[in-house]
């Protein structure tokens, strides 16, 4: 099984750890793969990471992505116009207008944390059908609960039961990340897979989460990337 | 006197019980000895799952099987509670001023096949 952290901030975003720990660190951990997460501040940003990513990439030996998180509605219009040039395009929920847009854009492939700093859970049952007809997969962000404590980490785990019982109900895909800012939040795919199954996942749908999910993105991306795809939907066929 | 022992319960009657065995990744030349280890996972666990949580898992930290060295020990747990221990343990990042992370190495039925296999990894 090819176990996949698509959710990883190094330090060229708000991290704080370089890309060759955090690619180290998944090495040792079991990873097959992650995807560099950050944020689009110049369009030049793009090319540079690429050519970074995939030195590092060949050297330590593990699938490295990289992926845009969008975190307002303009950010989320500039990364679409771009989409071809990056792998993965996340969307940072808590705002519920954001959260809508995100599961309602087929070239989104993450909404991440939805019930982020909110005291609801940031989802509904429109927005579980939605990602299931544009294949947008909803995560479950372990740091969220990693950083938290007591009352608040009940409360935070309270939402995500929430989301995770729509989403299986909906059949809307679930995506299990770390979210990881460090190398030493980068955990053990046995710690996320449990942690999802206390959230309500059976466990071959907490395997699921980090393995066929990741891997759908990934065929995805390929498709994508292939000269003959112009649009979601759309490709030259012959 | 010698006090009497219980009798031994029948193979069904007896709890399925699991053998997790993880390593210990820290910052270099750090080695943490089993009393640091046990407080840490106990404080973790009776916070996360409570002290009732905690009664069901069965949970025991095998002291003779905390190897300093290589940073690799051995839990027992019942076969029901496996997530909600691996879960904890992921939630430990500190020990003392020290940051850590577990590596779950393998989990297994009986002592013996988990004790072959950490020696191998080891």
């Amino acid at each position: 099984m090819n176990l996949y952290d698509f959710h990883v901030h190094p330090e060229f975003s708000e991290g704080e750890s370089s890309i060759e720990e955090i690619a180290n660190r998944a090495k040792l951990l079991g990873y097959k793969g992650i995807c560099f997460t950050t944020y689009l501040d110049d369009k030049n940003k793009i090319k540079k990471t690429k050519e970074i990513v995939s030195k590092l990439s060949k050297k330590i030996g593990i699938d490295i992505f990289i992926g845009f998180e969008a975190r307002n509605a303009s950010e989320l219009e500039r990364l679409i116009k771009l989409r071809r040039n990056y792998d993965v395009l996340l969307v940072k929920g808590s705002d519920l207008l954001l959260n809508r847009k995100a599961v309602q854009t087929k070239e989104v492939d993450i909404l991440t944390h939805p019930e982020y700093n909110r005291k609801d859970s940031g989802f509904n049952h429109v927005m579980a059908k939605l990602a299931f007809e544009n294949d947008t997969a909803i995560e479950v962000n372990f740091r969220e609960i990693l950083n938290s404590s007591k009352n608040t980490r009940a409360n935070i785990m309270h939402r995500i039961k929430n989301n995770v019982e729509l989403c299986k109900k909906y059949k809307s895909p679930i995506i299990i990340c770390s979210g990881a800012v460090t190398y030493w939040q980068l955990k053990d795919p046995k710690v996320l897979m449990s942690m999802g199954c206390l959230l309500g996942l059976e466990l071959n749908e907490a395997k699921k989460a980090i393995s066929e999910i990741p891997e759908n993105i990934i065929k995805m991306i390929k498709e994508r990337q292939d000269e003959k795809w112009i649009r979601p939907g759309v490709k030259v066929v012959r | 006197m010698k006090q009497k022992k219980l009798k031994i319960l029948m193979p069904t009657l007896r709890e399925k019980e699991r053998y997790i065995a993880f390593k210990v990744i820290s910052e270099e030349g750090e080695e943490f000895t089993y009393s640091d280890l046990e407080s840490a996972i106990w404080n973790t666990m009776l916070d996360f799952l409570g002290e009732e949580g905690v009664s069901k898992t069965s949970f025991w930290l095998l002291k003779d099987c905390w190897d300093q060295k290589k940073q690799i020990g051995i839990l027992r747990c019942n076969h029901k509670s496996i997530q909600d221990i691996v879960a904890s343990l992921g939630l430990i990042d500190r020990l003392g001023d020290n940051r850590i992370t577990f590596k779950i190495l393998k989990i297994s039925g009986t002592i013996k096949s988990i004790k072959s296999s950490t020696s191998k990894k080891g």
